[in-house]
């Protein structure tokens, strides 16, 4: 989606938002198995670790992300040769970087998706498969110890 | 499901731009080559299916959920 103007919307969470041209993000194969290619990001609290992957084409498509360095500080993100040669990015740090958010009723049973992050670079989005040895599919962000009261 | 039976060293084409080959067949495991444009992504299947779950499950989040966790994390 090519625009040079603002972008207006209607979220089912959010309600309206708009959205500036250059915070629109590409992704030309998509995110995996889901449908729809344009994408924004959507901050909804000051100082959330937490942001959101809105859909521009689907009102109720949208994924929470988070910057992986604040919650795993050795993460590390490897890409096959066929990966980095897929998406025109060698370097991963290069781009931004997030992983989706399983989201849950109690924050101690949050998870981020190691495995799969989201590399975003010059209005391009792509979410490659991590070739990192520890990249869990479903790693916990918090420690139930730290949450308690 | 389309089922084709191919010996080791012979090929499947997928359209004019896709080719899968039989490499070498030993015991339980086959090692398949692969050539697709380089845009196509590729990936071992459970891979991609556990992704897409962990996507759809990223997905169903409503707002009231996702919130500043408590100031001491």
């Amino acid at each position: 989606m090519q625009t040079t103007t603002t972008t207006k919307f209607e979220s089912t969470r959010f309600g309206p938002i708009e959205i500036q041209p250059e915070s629109v993000i590409e992704f030309p194969n998509g995110l995996i198995g889901l449908s729809g290619s344009s994408y924004a990001l959507v901050a909804r609290e000051a100082d959330s670790p937490f942001i959101w992957l809105h859909s521009l084409e689907d009102p109720a498509l949208a994924l929470p992300i988070t910057n992986p360095w604040r919650f795993f500080s050795d993460y590390e993100v490897v890409l096959s040769d066929a990966e980095a040669a897929r998406i025109g990015v060698s370097n991963p740090r290069e781009a931004d970087v997030y992983v989706t958010v399983r989201a849950a009723a109690e924050l101690d049973e949050f998870c981020a998706n190691l495995r799969a992050p989201i590399l975003v670079s010059g209005g391009r989005g792509h979410q490659v498969i991590n070739e990192a040895e520890l990249a869990p599919i479903r790693a916990p962000l918090f420690d139930a110890s730290e949450l308690a009261a | 499901m389309l089922i084709i039976t191919r010996r080791n060293g012979e090929k499947i084409a997928l359209g004019d731009d896709i080719t899968i080959q039989v490499l070498d067949i030993a015991g339980n495991t086959v090692r398949i080559g692969i050539d697709a444009p380089r845009s196509l992504p590729v990936y071992r299947e459970e891979i991609w299916a556990a992704v897409k779950q962990e996507n759809e499950a990223a997905a169903k989040a409503d707002a009231t959920q996702v919130r500043r966790p408590p100031a001491r994390v």
